[in-house]
């Protein structure tokens, strides 16, 4: 019965049950925001964990209502449409309504399930972690409205919508980076993700533009509907058609549309590589990575919740939601896959040199981002999403259990950096076994463990990665020809990529396995093995000179304590999320063991929704039995990192690692340094704009402000105070103006207006000339030409129609009289074109006449006007440019 | 039965504000308040000015409610209708307009209320004319007759006048009454003029009739003459155009807003202009919507459209040459005006989509002009007021939630997305397009630019500047009235933005049936 009252209740076609999803964590945002600072601690924490775990529940119900609906082929989809929000004119004479419109599926269904669940585990953490600041209800009304936004991205139905939460919880980071805005480095990293995002979002919009123009929809519908009509090639070099004639042939001729060197793409890729740019932006790939690492200034929930589990992965799920899209393009996919590659390997390399126990997760998270990345770039979207969600569950565990463990340090040190250097840590495993257990499973499941939930996600990529094939699609049949310039291009194939790519990545990505698993537990044992090292820092605590830039484990000399409490174990509202993140992070593999069990649950749930994109991957010939071999490699990558890393840093107490920094200093100081790449960025982006404004603020000081704004203010002000002086303050200086006003307009009514439209059609040779009608207007007309006037009275007559010959030229007049008897004088010069098939040109050359004569007005110059233009379009009649027909101007509806 | 329904928004407010009058001819003065609010003068029912802006302000809002209910009900079943036509005509553009008529009464209430007490001017006259004066705006609004629509002119300036001058002892105030009284007597002695004329030539005083007689002009047994008709279009437009001020019938425009007290001026801006609009709209496309009329060569759309143009940029450019913010929004009003005008003009070729878009823009330019006034309202208190540019300096730092509700409605008058200002812009520019009236659309466009300037210049001032050590700052007052105001304009910019739908559909039922 439940179910069936569940469908009664919520029918899928108006699925209300998505109003309350969203609407809860918006309550509790509004409600925490402008209420919280009276409500109290209690009160807020008590708002902010019903907002969200109501919204769990219902993300839970939604959930297995999918289940009930989902058959293996069909994907099952429930809808909720709010109301039209816009319409935008597509490719052609239609118009592409936008809507406010929610659905879920097994993607977004899977994906709600992650940001409500793990969303919720965090909000109770923060309840604890949070405590003792100021800012208590601010930072659970970011909190709650991060929710809600990232709700609204993911259960957005189509792209706008995806986008307005694409920008919100684009601003809930910043606004949680920078919570502590009071601290400088905050403020600054947060400006960074700001800035990073901005050139992310732009790929977003250009991607919107590309779909609406080539698809014409911004549904996930009607996109993947429409997909294949990114199968068009696009010329993208030389850009334009027209190539003025007076440039020198060296420059003309590449710019020419025949030139041979032309580029062509097509549509998809273009697509996918704006949509990427929107992905890597968000999902810190390169180049645009530089911003996550900073942003773990913020506090620690906020890192776990926004900067590992869930929004960071957006981009990774708009790129399977997109996946029918990006894999018409082998070229976006591959590129996808070795930025993917690049980024894991850069980001693990300076993983290693970190003594920031957050900035060692930090890079942790760009390096699986990538992965993920290089899921989605081999085709197994599936495995890349699944990996999203295995790597929230680890991630944010380990991020919750650092922030547990700087929380035990904070007590006693009192110093947001150096309660967060591993340096000073050491044996917590002794103060803190709930969080010590926890986060070795974590680091056993992002290591790769078999049979952990890493293990199964991390390695399917791996195997993905050497065993799937891209198709190539079927771009263009024969010949085509450009519809501006005429140009016939030949039948393009699209770009196939080299067959070992495949192998090569796999190769990298083990090696990025075994920086993984080695980072990893160098973190881990430094930590919570051997001794503790914080005793010697307490409250008040001043380095002696150079002590706090070294860097390695020189600051020890004494073991004896000082004042300060022990490191201890946290409360229960941050042991109880560590130990649900931690189990799932050993046992959620199960969801998808291809290994070991054969289970694919994860597979099949998705898979109707992958359905279109899925046909489009292969795979090559003996993958199933390549299943063992591939693996076996991966169990040997987790053992040779963690083996690695309990040899230098346990057996031999780190002295390997101190040697090697000491022989190779350079290379330790550059990878810490991050490889220079923000510097690298200093210098030639940021320097190249920073030059570009300089020239800006140059030519806006002695062009703009000397010539063009003193001109224009000049004129305005002196118009301003001309108007100001008019505004004397005397009542009858007022009145004039208002008598010279009316009188204005009394003149206009009692002046006859001669205004003439044309509509010309040179085929037939009929041109009708009408004047515009008056109240109590009359007319007279000289129809032939001969400069007289055909009657000498005025008449009903507004419209005459002429018939005149090839290239025949007339001046029509008429003369009008209004009822007060005024008369006025319009006169219309009309020509009509020698040839057929250049009308289009020619009614121009006729418009360009008639405006000669009236700029000549009323004399006999007009017709020599008229002629000498005729003169200039009649030897020139293919060039006479492409003006429209004369449209009517004014008239009545 | 019939009747009284299809009037009660009418009647609301007329009884209401009888019903005002009374309790206030007859209530005490507040005993704690006249020294306090009142200044020097005591007269009955003063100090009660929060009391009786409540009470007015329910009045005005059961007004909108009423209208509201009538059209759900549906004005053309009613029978009852056709009794009271053509003096007064119950159709849905009459409603659509009673609905923002008394929305933007009900703001002045607010905003009164606030205010009064405030500046010790608490007379408790304000709210029986404001009463007054928005029921005939209705009256105006509804009328088809050239009889009722002067009475409705009336009925509504002569409360106004009073409304200015509210502050009697000020010399400045009084100037500003009387200025408004004697060119605005001038501007209803030009329009009765008109009217005369129209009767002489046509026989009719009502709109429908007029429009009729018009049509017959040069057909062989007409005994209609054109030019008393073309006269009487020129003094009607002079008349009306004062109303909406429009340039050049504008001058009064600044000194009468300044001089005013903040509430009035509101009132000024959003209702008075708005029941202009509306007569005008009904005049020109039922009496003058003759199709040779109606040309773009000859007819009264390209004046309109030379209005519109002189509104705007007079408006914008002498706007950013201000030094008092309320000055500035004087003229930002006139400039409004002549989008408006836009909006008009573009009547001559989709009728129904151009009269849609005004009906639209005077909603959002009701919400949005009444909530800048309240917020100008809301930054100042006494011997604090928030007059020029510098008074707001630092305020953000100081009030943020006044400064961040001043800033919307400043983004809404610009026309800045997501706004309803923007859709009010783009809907009306977008009817222009339709008429292919590219020039008037790109004379708007640049139009915008300058009014960004000034709008925009006022948040630098309220969140990027310090004040001047020593200078005098404004000190936000603190009244719940002015703030519900300020919070239900708030939400209406915001929601008319968001969801611009719904209320734009409702505008183009009205124009379907108005028209």
């Amino acid at each position: 019965m439940g179910m069936d009252g569940l469908f009664s209740i919520f029918p899928p076609e108006d699925f209300t049950l998505l109003c309350v999803i969203l609407g809860l964590p918006l309550l509790g945002a509004f409600v925490n925001g402008v209420f919280g600072k009276r409500l109290g601690k209690e009160a807020v924490s008590l708002m902010a964990l019903v907002a969200v775990g109501g919204s769990f529940m219902a993300s839970c119900a939604a959930f297995f209502m999918l289940m009930q609906r989902q058959t293996e082929t069909e994907a099952a989809r429930f809808v909720w449409h709010g109301w039209k929000w816009l319409d935008i004119s597509g490719n052609g004479d239609f118009q592409i309504p936008i809507e406010i419109a929610f659905s879920v599926d097994a993607l977004s269904g899977g994906m709600a399930l992650i940001v409500t669940g793990v969303g919720f585990l965090i909000h109770l953490y923060s309840t604890e972690y949070m405590a003792e600041d100021d800012g208590f209800h601010r930072f659970f009304a970011y909190l709650n409205l991060f929710i809600f936004s990232m709700l609204v991205l993911i259960l957005g139905d189509n792209l706008p919508v995806l986008f307005i939460g694409w920008e919100g919880v684009g601003m809930c980071s910043y606004l949680l980076i920078g919570f502590w805005f009071t601290e400088e480095a905050n403020a600054v990293a947060g400006k960074k993700a700001f800035v990073t995002n901005r050139i992310g979002d732009f790929g977003l919009l250009v991607a919107m533009a590309l779909l609406v123009w080539h698809v014409g929809a911004l549904d996930w519908q009607g996109i993947e509907a429409g997909a294949n009509n990114l199968l068009t090639p696009i010329k993208i070099y030389p850009l334009g058609n027209g190539v003025p004639a007076w440039l020198p042939d060296f420059i003309r001729g590449p710019l020419t549309p025949e030139d041979p060197r032309g580029v062509r793409v097509t549509a998809a890729t273009l697509v996918g590589f704006a949509l990427f740019l929107g992905c890597a932006g968000k999902s810190a790939q390169l180049p645009l990575y530089v911003w996550l690492p900073d942003a773990m200034a913020g506090p620690t929930p906020v890192s776990a919740l926004i900067h590992a589990a869930t929004m960071v992965t957006a981009g990774v799920y708009l790129c399977c939601r997109m996946a029918a899209v990006f894999v018409l393009s082998p070229a976006t996919m591959a590129t996808i896959a070795i930025v993917g590659l690049a980024t894991a390997l850069l980001a693990a390399s300076i993983a290693f040199a970190q003594n920031d126990i957050k900035k060692v997760l930090a890079y942790s998270t760009v390096s699986q981002l990538g992965y993920m990345f290089i899921g989605i770039g081999v085709g197994a979207f599936a495995t890349g999403f699944f990996h999203v969600i295995t790597h929230a569950f680890f991630k944010a565990c380990l991020f919750l259990g650092a922030g547990s463990v700087i929380h035990a340090m904070h007590a006693r040190i009192h110093d947001v950096d150096r309660s967060q250097d591993m340096r000073n840590m050491g044996g917590m495993r002794n103060f803190m076994p709930i969080t010590h257990l926890t986060f070795l499973a974590s680091c056993l499941a992002i290591a790769g463990l078999p049979l952990t939930s890493g293990f199964f996600s991390k390695d399917e990529i791996l195997f993905k990665a050497y065993t799937s094939t891209i198709a190539t699609p079927q771009v263009s049949d024969g010949e085509w020809i450009d519809r501006s310039t005429q140009v016939t291009w030949p039948a393009m194939q699209a770009w196939t990529p080299p067959e070992d790519l495949g192998r090569w990545i796999y190769t990298l990505a083990l090696l990025g396995a075994v920086m993984t698993a080695f980072y990893m537990f160098r973190l881990y044992f430094r930590v919570f093995w051997g001794e503790f090292r914080g005793w010697t820092i307490v409250r008040g605590w001043v380095a002696p000179a150079g002590g706090h830039h070294g860097h390695d484990d020189h600051e020890h000399d004494s073991d004896e304590p000082l004042d300060g409490p022990k490191p201890h174990e946290s409360a229960l509202q941050i042991t109880v999320p560590l130990v649900v993140l931690g189990v799932l992070a050993i046992f959620a593999g199960g969801l998808n063991a291809h290994a070991f069990f054969h289970s694919h649950l994860f597979d099949d749930w998705v898979a109707p929704v992958l359905a279109t994109a899925s046909s489009s991957v292969g795979e090559i010939e003996g993958a199933k039995e390549m299943m063992m071999p591939l693996l076996l490699p991966g169990i040997g990558a987790f053992a040779i990192g963690v083996g690695g890393a309990y040899w230098v840093y346990v057996m031999q107490r780190g002295e390997p690692a101190a040697s090697f920094v000491e022989k190779v200093p350079w290379l330790h100081r550059i990878v810490y340094e991050k490889w220079r790449v923000d510097e690298l960025y200093e210098e030639t982006f940021i320097g190249a704009v920073d030059t570009l404004g300089d020239m800006a603020v140059w030519v806006d000081q002695y062009v703009v402000d000397a010539v063009v704004a003193r001109v224009t203010s000049f004129a305005v002000a002196a118009s301003g105070t001309i108007l100001r002086t008019m505004q004397t303050g005397r009542v009858h200086a007022y009145g004039a103006v208002m008598v010279a006003g009316l009188g204005a307009l009394g003149w206009f009514f009692i002046a006859p207006q001669a205004v003439v439209t044309v509509l010309a059609d040179d085929d037939s040779g009929v041109y009708s000339v009408t004047a515009s009608p008056g109240l109590g207007y009359q007319y007279r007309w000289d129809e032939d030409g001969d400069g007289e006037l055909d009657s000498d009275d005025f008449g009903d007559k507004a419209r005459v129609d002429v018939q005149l010959g090839r290239s025949e030229v007339r001046l029509v007049q008429v003369e009008v009289k209004n009822a007060l008897g005024f008369r006025s004088i319009e006169q219309i010069g009309l020509f009509r074109p020698q040839r057929d098939g250049a009308s289009d040109g020619l009614a121009g050359a006729a418009q360009e006449a008639k405006e000669a004569a009236d700029s000549a007005a009323k004399s006999q110059k007009a017709l020599q006007d008229i002629q000498r233009v005729l003169q200039q379009a009649g030897g020139n009649l293919p060039g006479a440019g492409k003006q429209p027909a004369p449209k009517p101007v004014g008239g009545a509806p | 039965m019939d009747l009284v329904i299809a009037l009660s928004p009418l009647l609301a407010v007329g009884f209401g504000g009888l019903m005002l009058m009374l309790a206030e001819a007859f209530g005490k003065p507040s005993e704690e308040g006249i020294s306090k609010t009142t200044g020097d003068v005591v007269d009955a029912g003063a100090g009660r000015g929060a009391e009786l802006g409540l009470g007015a302000s329910v009045v005005l809002i059961a007004g909108a409610v009423m209208a509201v209910g009538v059209w759900i009900v549906g004005p053309e079943t009613l029978e009852g209708v056709a009794d009271v036509a053509p003096y007064l005509l119950i159709d849905r553009f009459s409603l659509f307009f009673t609905f923002v008529l008394c929305l933007g009464g009900a703001f002045t209430a607010l905003l009164g209320g606030g205010y009064l007490p405030e500046h010790r001017i608490d007379r408790s006259e304000f709210f029986p004319l404001v009463l007054f004066s928005t029921f005939g705006a209705i009256a105006l609004a509804m009328s088809g007759d050239l009889l009722s629509l002067f009475v409705g002119l009336e009925t509504m300036s002569l409360g106004v006048y009073c409304l200015i001058g509210l502050r009697r002892g000020s010399a400045r105030a009084t100037e500003a009454a009387l200025k408004y009284f004697l060119l605005g007597s001038f501007a209803a002695a030009l329009t009765l003029f008109g009217a005369a004329l129209l009767y002489g030539a046509t026989g009719h005083t009502d709109l429908v009739g007029i429009g009729e007689a018009v049509a017959t002009i040069g057909q062989p047994d007409s005994t209609v003459a054109a030019m008393p008709v073309l006269l009487a279009l020129a003094l009607t437009l002079a008349g009306l155009g004062f109303k909406v001020a429009a340039v050049p019938f504008h001058q009064w425009t600044p000194d009468a807003y300044e001089g005013a007290p903040t509430p009035a001026t509101a009132f000024m801006a959003a209702v008075v202009k708005t029941a202009a609009f509306a007569i005008l709209l009904r005049v020109l496309l039922v009496g003058f919507g003759e199709e040779r009329l109606m040309s773009w060569g000859t007819g009264w759309p390209p004046v309109i459209a030379t209005l519109a143009v002189l509104s705007m940029t007079v408006g914008n450019v002498v706007a950013g040459r201000q030094e008092s913010v309320k000055r500035m929004l004087a003229y930002s009003s006139i400039a409004h005006a002549g989008v408006a005008l836009v909006g008009v003009a573009a009547t001559i070729r989709s009728t129904e989509d151009a009269t849609a878009s005004v009906l639209f823009y005077l909603l959002v330019y009701t919400v949005s002009t009444a909530g800048a006034f309240g917020a100008l309202i809301l930054c100042g208190s006494r011997g604090a007021e928030a007059v020029s540019y510098e008074d707001l300096a630092g305020i953000a730092k100081r009030h943020p939630a006044a400064a961040l509700a001043f800033s919307l409605f400043l983004l809404s008058l610009a026309g800045f997305p997501p706004t309803a200002g923007f859709f009010g812009k783009l809907y009306v520019f977008q009817s222009a397009i339709d008429s292919e009236l590219y020039v008037l659309v790109i004379i708007g466009l640049v139009n915008s630019l300058i009014g960004a300037y000034y709008y925009v210049r006022v948040m630098v001032y309220m969140y990027m500047r310090e004040p001047v050590p020593g200078a005098p700052v404004a000190k936000p007052m603190s009244s719940g009235m002015v703030t519900s105001a300020i919070v239900l304009a708030a939400l209406l910019v915001l929601g008319l933005g968001i969801l611009p739908g719904v209320s734009l559909d409702m505008a183009i039922a009205a124009a379907a049936r108005g028209g």
